[in-house]
This record gives structure tokens, sequence and C-alpha cells, in this order.
């Protein structure tokens, strides 16, 4: 795309080149954000197979459901400098009265939810639906009927909705036919990896092969549906890799960082129902297999803590940038991703 | 040497200064001793950013795993002068 074949690159040489400062002035801009993740309740109306919140002890934490409790975590939250909040497990839309409480606080966030109860309109996070194929594998896997129809009727015209298709080695044949019926109805689209939570061996779990083809399918898709789905080719390549994440860019969650000096080992926790957190087991989806990690929210904080290794050569960098864009497009309200500026499937840099 | 570590140190906060944007101080009266992330505000992807522009100003790389030890202008001038004299 750009110029290659120099030996060395400096820093303000790579941003010379052509669409690279603009992209990289617009990204910088979000590096305020600082995020921890809540547990918003232990219940949920579905049961999925392979899913990481009814893993490990979190479940079993008590449900606090008293809104002046959140408000007051959600304040010395604000005060020890974090400015997004993830609203996750088990279904926070079966309490929207503590998703109001943190979004009151907290003004940038997303919601992870499977989008069969409507989250108030007043609560303006991103909120992210998830979707496990179609509506015969979700019935299979996740024991509802009709998921995607009637998570469309639920947030059809929302502008807070991104859904976020989770591939499993059994549904990467329909993730087309999701993508053709979100783009009809005007609703993006993101993509998600199957990562086993710690000693799930199950038929969920990627393989060599099923990444291969999972790799290709994510790159047909961003061609034929490229206003529908946001991702980009380096999104595919750091998330089909045989590598998982953590082995790739050394996941910088406290879980596997023991510094509290900076960044997410300094600033990051991931609180339980009962408002507690524990160090030792707190990134964005504990109780995953970090050997197995492809998650897109662990490679939005993972993939783009590493810029300074990413920052080699022009077509590096771009592509490093296509990520950020990527990520800052799927969990901020109001970002407009820009066009893909790496066509390229580059290969994630070396550690050192 | 004590002149090469403070004209380091000044070169080190004009890029600090630059780079995040900080009003209120110059290169001249900014303290190298104050901790960047408890007193100044610098989190990793401004010390990644920083980081950067110094590999360009002084030929040295930087290791990402370096980052939490590098709290203060003085150590990082002290982190490249030894890079630099180390030929690394």
């Amino acid at each position: 795309m750009m110029t290659t074949g120099k030996a060395s690159w400096k820093f303000a040489e790579i941003l010379a080149e052509p669409g690279i400062r603009e992209r990289w002035e617009k990204v910088r801009r979000y590096f305020f954000l600082r995020e921890s993740t809540y547990d918003m309740t232990n219940r949920c109306n579905i049961r999925c197979e392979g899913c990481y919140y009814y893993t490990g002890e979190k479940q079993f934490a008590a449900e606090i459901g008293d809104e002046e409790a959140w408000r007051k975590l959600l304040l010395a939250e604000k005060a020890r400098g974090i400015t997004y909040a993830v609203l996750a497990g088990a279904e926070p839309s079966l309490v929207p009265h503590l998703c109001r409480v943190c979004q009151q606080v907290l003004p940038l966030g997303a919601i992870a939810t499977n989008g069969l109860k409507s989250i108030p309109a007043d609560i303006d996070y991103r909120i992210h639906l998830s979707v496990w194929g179609n509506d015969a594998t979700s019935k299979a896997i996740r024991g509802a009927s009709d998921m995607l129809l009637r998570q469309i009727d639920n947030y059809r015209g929302d502008p807070r909705a991104v859904f976020v298709y989770t591939f499993t080695p059994g549904n990467i044949d329909e993730a087309s036919e999701v993508c053709e019926r979100l783009a009809l109805a005007g609703l993006p689209i993101t993509f998600n990896m199957f990562s086993s939570p710690v000693g799930y061996d199950g038929p969920l779990r990627h393989s060599v092969e099923s990444l291969r083809r999972t790799r290709e399918t994510m790159m047909r898709l961003l061609l034929d549906y490229p206003q529908t789905v946001l991702f980009s080719p380096y999104n595919v390549v750091a998330h089909t890799e045989p590598l998982s994440l953590h082995d790739l860019f050394s996941c910088s969650y406290p879980r596997q960082n023991p510094s509290t000096d900076i960044g997410l080992g300094r600033s990051f926790r991931q609180y339980r129902t009962d408002l507690q957190w524990d160090r030792d087991a707190a990134c964005c989806v504990p109780d995953t297999d970090c050997a197995d990690c492809r998650h897109y929210a662990a490679g939005s904080a993972v993939v783009t803590a590493r810029m300074y290794r990413h920052a080699t050569d022009p077509t590096t960098f771009s592509a490093w940038l296509d990520y950020v864009d990527t990520y800052l497009a799927v969990w901020v309200r109001g970002y407009e991703k820009g066009p893909n500026l790496c066509d390229a499937l580059v290969a994630p840099p070396p550690t050192h | 040497m004590s002149d090469k570590i403070n004209e380091t140190i000044t070169r080190i906060a004009e890029i600090i200064i630059n780079e995040l944007k900080l009003e209120d101080v110059t290169a001249a009266t900014f303290n190298p001793d104050l901790d960047l992330v408890d007193e100044v505000g610098v989190d990793s992807m401004d010390l990644a950013t920083v980081a950067l522009v110094l590999r360009d100003e002084f030929g040295i790389r930087i290791d990402e795993d370096d980052y939490p030890k590098l709290s203060t202008v003085r150590i990082i001038a002290q982190y490249i002068l030894d890079k630099q004299s180390s030929g690394e």
C-alpha cells in the first residue's frame, strides 16, 4: 500500500506517510480510556454452552442490587482514574437500574448482552449483542428460539447496537447469512472468537483448521459487507493465529501482568456481583484459558497496548492503526471507523 | 557527564511537554524527579508515544518490559545514556 523496503524507519517518517498521521491523531485522542469491568448480576435468561460467566467462582458471588452501593463504587472508580465501564455478566439487561447508575457516573462504556431484553434508550452505552450462529445453531447452543430475529427487532435503528459474532468451529459457514440479515437491517457487526474457559475441551474449542477457515471467512465478509462489518485485515490476523493473544502480545491484564506501575496492570479491575475483585483473576474474560484466548475484548486492550512494537514500518503501523480504529468504533458511542489503511495480512511483530 | 545528563534531561522534558501537551511548564522548570505516572499523569500509551519519539531522537530502542521502571525523566535520561554507551 505504501513505501516499503527501507531497512529502518523513524517514527516521524512513518507518520509522514500518506494517511497515517491523520489516523494517528484521530485514535490518539482516545488514549485516555481506562477500563474496568463489572459483573452486574448472577442471573441470565438463557444458558449457553461454554459461557465464561458460569465457569469458576465468580458465579457464586452474592448479587448486590442496591443502587447506592453501585453509585459509591463507580464514584470511587472514577476517582482512581477509570474512564470507561464494561458491564458484562451474567445478563446486564436484567438490572437496567444498575446499568443506569453506572452510566450516570461514567458516561463512556459498553454493555454485553444477549439482546433478548431491550436496554432502555436513556442508557447511552455501546451495546454489544452476542450472536453465536444462525437461529438453529443458537437454539442448539443457547437454548433460545429466533435469537437473531428478536435481537434485530429489539435494536433496529438503535445507534448504540453492535452485533458481535462469536466464531466457533461449528458456525463458520453461518456467518455470511447473519451478516446479510444485519446488512439488510442496517446494523453493524464485529467478530469475536470462541475462547475456551479453563478446563473446557468441548466441540467449540478452535483447531488449527477451524482457525484457517475462520480467517478465510472473515476476509471474505470484510469484502462482501464493508458497510456492515467493523473489522480489519489485521484484526483477522490477530484473532485467527494459532497462537493466542497472550502468546502473541504478552497480555497486559493483571491476571498475566504482575506490574502495578503503569497501564492495565495498575488500573484494571474486574468486579464481581458482590462488588469485590481479585487481582489474580482480573482480566476482561476471567476464567478463560489464556493459551486459547482470542477474545475480541482482550484484543482491544492487548493489541492496542503494543503500539511500540508495531511502529517498525508504515505497513505494520497502518495495520495497528486499523486495529485501534476498529476497536474504538466497536466500543465508543459516536466514533466512526475510517476505511482500513492496510489491506495486507501483516504478521504480528515479534516481542523483541 | 553531568552536562550530558542535564542536556538529555532537558531534551526529554521538551519531548514529554510537546507530546503530552503539558501546560504551565517548560523544560527549564520541569522537575526531572517527578514521578511521571503518579505526579504528571502519564499512562502507558503516553509512555509508548514518548518512547517512539525518544527512539527517533537518541537512536536507542526502549524495551516494552522496561516501561514500568522508567518512572522519572532523570531515570529515562540515565537509561538512554546507558543504552548509548553500551552500543544497544
